[in-house]
């Protein structure tokens, strides 16, 4: 062993409580990041056996060639094929089954009446197909549905329900199923594909609910005979197929599948994820460095000698970055397997919460062993590196000075670098949001932002303690104010502390802002566009829900409390070559109900061949009104349409407005996503609300929400969102505390003598507690206000710069609930750090504190 | 092995009766008191003087309550501290004690003045504001009222050290080695202050030192040797007490050289 080494090991063996805080920030950020990628691994895999098990009796399927997508939308819409082609391919050699496979939105009523699932993954309906090993789900209880009404659900579904075989309910296909469950179904041995719901029945219920016209279906599953391989199927099918429809190998539908799990669900997961360790790291790396920044200034006597008795600049540097390294490892080791264990109790913690992770053992790729590894060890080399330096350049003659302390605080250069970066930040994001709207120089300032709050730190310190600490003298005499004091003692230390949390408490506010901004700005499209008196919806979210009958609006005009009821359906087509969201409606009443700003030509009569477009897409495409424009349906068919009017709001009523006559010809299971009402005169929002009540219960009990209860309710997921977003924030914070901690313990030792002359002189030991206690707040404080102020700043940034690139209007919120009770977290966490610190301080033996040289 | 001389004038301000102290156990266990009982008369200063590891140190600090005896009980005016808890004896020292150290007496992020009231503060007492502005001028240092410890020569730091400890009207000051650090000017100078302050307030100092000059600005000097008390002496002179001292070594000298804990300078 070389010197440097033999010096870096015996270091560590007698400071390892210094090493502690280090550790476990390398250790949480690595575990969680190692964590992250076996589960994303896990479940891929997990989600490839389990469709690979569900399709494998699936030699080849046969569909429309063509699928129209709409923006942000991973699967497109396709046509239906018509179930005659099922005779046609039976009759090709080499196929030993065809049937076809009819699948719509289907949404079951659980036996407390309430919807089940929809909040994400589809909610889905289809016919229960006989021939067993061309059906993806396996009947695992009872049996298979025989007569109309009667319906197989997949377990998952009919546990979150609490349904029964035997249980009758209803299924919203929109229009109102009353249906029994018979069997219980499992996917590839799971109770459910994921946590997207199954209901099977009947061939000629699914025919009749869940298409538009009769001898329809989505697709035709097609089993090969023996002896004939998929490819070989499909070329054979092909032959046969007219055009515009295509055959795959069941092992490509299969991947299809998979994939879109993948990138609709894991890949979202796993990402927002590794964004969350990539920002507990972030933090980890400021109480690494803090830390090796205090030790090296603690050791300077030390070094110092060394370096008088001979040592080079590099073994000195070496010998602190050895004691890094070890560290480094050591807790990225362990870290790594924390990760596992994280993998393994998600595991078993998922299908606890109702979510059926696969089964199978963890998938442990050499990457997702390795990628930690490497970041932890380069974050914590990193993090060593510029005190390491600053060991090596110790002067020997600091030995035979009095122990130096770290005083070093705000030096010119730093304040001017800061506040250069700072002024160039705010110069770069003001003009990405305001001047020239670019999301790219928005994000550029933004980092700057967080750059210019690190350099300028200990500068601003200094103050911001003293501010914040102002009141304490007053409150806590001089308990208070020697808090306050130490706080200020070494600006840079309190600075990289206070900077941990910073980000930590940045990101949060960030995203509260965000998050009410975004509440505000549906708040205010609602206020804005809702000309209605209430709103008729099934309140889903993603792919889920199955909408409302088309039936209902019609049913609703009909009462007498009603003066207009309109549905708004969904349709899709291509115009100017690519996919689009066409709202299908009456565009008479649709003017009644919502405020769309002003139209130029008129809603009237828009006809077979009428299309009503907002003046955003018309100067995007160049149309004003009496143009005409080509619309593509999913059935292949083009039709000429002609700009009939160009309106300004299209929030709520969307893009583009065709009749209901228009779409009929193409429409599939018809739906509709929202119904608005507005009462006559003279009838009271209560009264009006109870009669929209009564029917809208025989229409499979929809929401009926007045304008601002629809307001609230459109931002639900929004709380949702924000929820997660917080949980997975609070690694990086406490990651933060520990770095809190960590720095007041190593002040504390720093300040053996001091702390004993004042038990000497009288200060007691709740006194004493105190004093770290408050000095941790302080520190917390200083953190708390800087992340607000950055957070804010760069919530305000992300709205403005969505504003200004988007077409809607977004509204800037600032919570000051929530924001208040970030700000009571991060104090009370402060407080919550400096407890430990603070009890070991008390314990000071006093005369051992007052003879320590 | 009492040896009392004259101190029965008044209540002693400290005593300690057949004091005990013991540091580790059984075989390894070091008697640093040996059954001393010794008083400190009020209003005098007294010296304890004793070569290294005669336990000096030791009685000092279990006289003032920073140590806690093996056996035997101290007392403060007529306080037993062995009947106090942590927190009663950290609030003795804080209104009836006061303290001078060798060196490290100040805490380093308060002002001068904002040191001397610190016992004060702590109390979250104002004080008697004539006597603490009387101190201000016998320690002469109202002009460096808002300066840092840092800021101050090391006699000025023990100073202001000395101001501290009496800022309270303590019952008695204790003082451990409080000129080991200082050129001689300086100590001369704290020393003096020290002298000048109990006979003029009727304050009492005990202070531990090694140094014969030092111990002859007291009133009186004990001596220890072995963890005993050898001798006492009235009046003494640099003279008188180098001699009782170079004596006392002769005599015990190999005893000291086996003590390890703190005490004294190294």
């Amino acid at each position: 062993m070389n010197a440097s080494l033999r010096l870096s090991v015996s270091s560590l063996r007698a400071h390892k409580r210094r090493f502690a805080g280090t550790f476990l920030a390398v250790f949480l950020g690595v575990a969680f990041l190692a964590g992250t990628l076996v589960m994303g691994d896990t479940l891929r895999a997990g989600f490839d056996t389990m469709f690979g098990n569900a399709t494998s009796g699936t030699d080849a399927v046969v569909r429309s060639a063509e699928a129209i997508t709409t923006p942000g939308e991973s699967q497109g819409v396709r046509e239906p094929v018509t179930t005659d082609l099922v005779r046609t391919v039976e009759q090709v050699p080499g196929v030993a089954a065809a049937v076809p496979d009819i699948q719509g939105a289907g949404q079951l009523v659980g036996a407390n009446g309430k919807p089940i699932g929809g909040q994400g993954p589809p909610t889905l309906a289809g016919n229960w197909i006989d021939d067993p090993k061309l059906n993806p789900y396996e009947l695992a209880e009872g049996r298979a549905p025989k007569r109309s009404g009667e319906v197989v659900v997949n377990r998952g579904t009919a546990e979150k329900g609490h349904l029964k075989i035997g249980d009758t309910t209803v299924l919203r296909t929109p229009d109102p199923v009353e249906v029994t469950v018979v069997g219980l179904a499992t996917f590839g041995g799971e109770d459910g594909m994921a946590q997207v719901t199954f209901t099977g029945m009947t061939r000629a219920d699914a025919e009749k609910y869940l298409t538009a016209r009769p001898g329809e279906a989505s697709t035709i599953q097609v089993r090969a005979g023996p002896g004939v391989s998929q490819r070989e199927l499909v070329e054979r099918l092909t032959r046969v197929l007219p055009q515009g429809v295509e055959a795959i190998t069941g092992q490509e539908s299969t991947e299809e599948n998979t994939d879109m799990i993948s990138s609709q669900f894991l890949s979202v997961f796993t990402t927002l994820l590794l964004v969350f360790s990539g920002i507990a790291l972030l933090v980890a790396t400021f109480s690494i460095h803090n830390t090796f920044a205090i030790v090296v200034a603690q050791r300077t006597r030390e070094n110092a000698l060394l370096r008088a008795l001979g040592a080079s600049r590099r073994q000195v540097t070496a010998s602190t970055l050895t004691e890094a390294s070890v560290v480094a490892v050591t807790a990225s080791a362990v870290g790594i397997a924390g990760g596992i264990g994280v993998a393994a109790g998600l595991q078993a913690l998922f299908p606890a919460i109702g979510f059926p992770f696969p089964e199978g053992d963890l998938v442990i790729s050499a990457l997702s062993m390795l990628l930690p590894l490497a970041v932890g060890v380069v974050v914590c080399l990193g993090s060593a590196l510029l005190p390491a330096v600053r060991a090596g350049r110790t002067a020997p003659l600091a030995a035979l000075r009095e122990t130096a302390v770290d005083q070093s605080g705000a030096s010119r250069v730093r304040a001017v670098t800061g506040a250069g970066l700072a002024a160039l930040a705010v110069a770069l994001t003001l003009t990405g949001v305001l001047v020239s709207p670019s999301l790219w120089l928005a994000a550029t300032g933004a980092v700057l932002a967080l750059g210019a709050f690190v350099v300028l730190g200990p500068v601003a310190s200094t103050t911001a303690v003293r501010v914040l600490g102002g009141p304490l003298g007053r409150l806590r005499g001089v308990t208070g104010s020697l808090a306050r004091r130490n706080a200020l003692r070494s600006p840079r230390r309190t600075a990289a502390t206070a900077s941990a949390l910073m980000i930590g408490v940045a990101v949060v506010s960030l995203f509260t802002v965000f998050g009410a901004s975004l509440k505000a700005t549906m708040d205010q499209t609602v206020s804005r566009s809702f000309a209605g008196d209430v709103a008729v919806s099934t309140p889903s979210f993603g792919a889920g829900g199955s909408g409302l009958s088309p039936r209902l609006a019609g049913v609703l005009q009909a009462l007498p409390e009603v003066d207009t009821a309109v549905g708004l359906g969904r349709g899709v087509a291509e115009v100017d070559g690519k996919g689009r969201a066409l709202t299908v409606t009456d565009p008479l009443a649709l003017e009644r109900t919502f405020d769309l700003g002003t139209v130029r030509g008129s809603l009237r009569g828009l006809g077979t061949d009428g299309i009503a477009i907002t003046r955003t897409e018309a100067q995007k495409q160049g149309l004003t009104t009496g143009d005409r424009t080509r619309l593509t349906f999913t059935d292949g068919e083009k039709d000429t349409f002609t700009v009939r009017a160009v309106y300004g709001r299209s929030e709520l009523a969307g893009d583009y407005v065709i009749t209901r006559t228009a779409w009929a010809p193409h429409r599939t299971q018809d739906s509709d996503t929202l119904v608005a009402v507005s009462f006559k005169d003279g009838v009271s929002a209560g009264a009006g609300k109870a009669a929209v009540e009564k029917v809208a219960a025989r229409y499979g009990h929809p929401e009926v929400q007045t304008r601002d209860e629809y307001a609230q309710s459109s931002a639900g997921g929004i709380d949702m969102m924000l929820t997660l977003v917080y949980a997975l924030l609070a690694l990086a914070v406490l990651i933060a505390l520990l770095g809190i901690a960590n720095t007041l313990t190593l002040a504390i030792h720093e300040r053996t003598r001091e702390l004993g002359l004042l038990r000497a002189v009288g200060q007691t030991r709740s006194q004493l507690r105190a004093m770290v206690r408050w000095e941790s707040v302080l520190v917390a404080a200083f953190g708390t206000v800087g992340g607000l102020t950055l957070g804010a700043f760069l919530g305000w940034v992300l709205v403005k710069a969505s504003d200004g690139t988007s077409d809607s209007t977004f509204a800037f919120a600032v919570p000051p609930l929530q924001l208040a009770v970030v700000t009571l977290v991060g104090l009370t966490a402060g407080a919550l750090a400096g407890l430990r610190p603070a009890r070991r301080a008390a314990r000071l033996d006093v005369l051992r504190a007052i003879a320590t040289e | 092995m009492t040896v009392t001389t004259a101190s029965t004038r008044t209540l002693p301000a400290a005593r300690v009766l057949d004091a005990v102290k013991v540091y580790g156990s059984g075989d390894t266990g070091v008697r640093a008191l040996d059954g001393v009982s010794v008083d400190f008369p009020a209003g005098r200063f007294t010296a304890i003087m004793g070569p290294s590891g005669s336990g000096k140190s030791t009685l000092m600090h279990c006289a003032a309550g920073l140590d806690t005896l093996t056996e035997g009980a101290s007392y403060i005016g007529d306080t037993d501290l062995g009947s106090l808890d942590d927190r009663r004896l950290t609030l003795l020292r804080r209104d009836r004690v006061g303290f001078v150290f060798q060196a490290f007496n100040l805490v380093p992020t308060l002002t001068v003045e904002e040191n001397i009231r610190l016992p004060l503060d702590l109390a979250g007492g104002k004080g008697d504001p004539e006597w603490i502005d009387a101190l201000i001028d016998v320690v002469g240092l109202r002009d460096r009222l808002r300066h840092r410890p840092a800021e101050l020569s090391g006699g000025q730091q023990q100073r202001v050290a000395v101001a501290r400890a009496f800022a309270g009207r303590p019952d008695v000051v204790f003082a451990d080695e409080p000129t080991g650090n200082l050129d001689s000017r300086s100590g001369g100078e704290v020393l003096g202050l020290l002298g000048r302050t109990v006979r003029r307030t009727g304050r009492t100092v005990v202070m531990v030192t090694h140094d014969p000059v030092a111990a002859a600005h007291a009133d009186e000097v004990v001596f220890l040797a072995d963890g005993r008390l050898v001798d006492r002496m009235e009046n003494p002179t640099a003279d008188s007490v180098l001699d009782r001292m170079k004596a006392l070594e002769a005599s015990s000298g190999a005893a000291a050289t086996s003590r390890t804990w703190t005490e004294g300078p190294v």
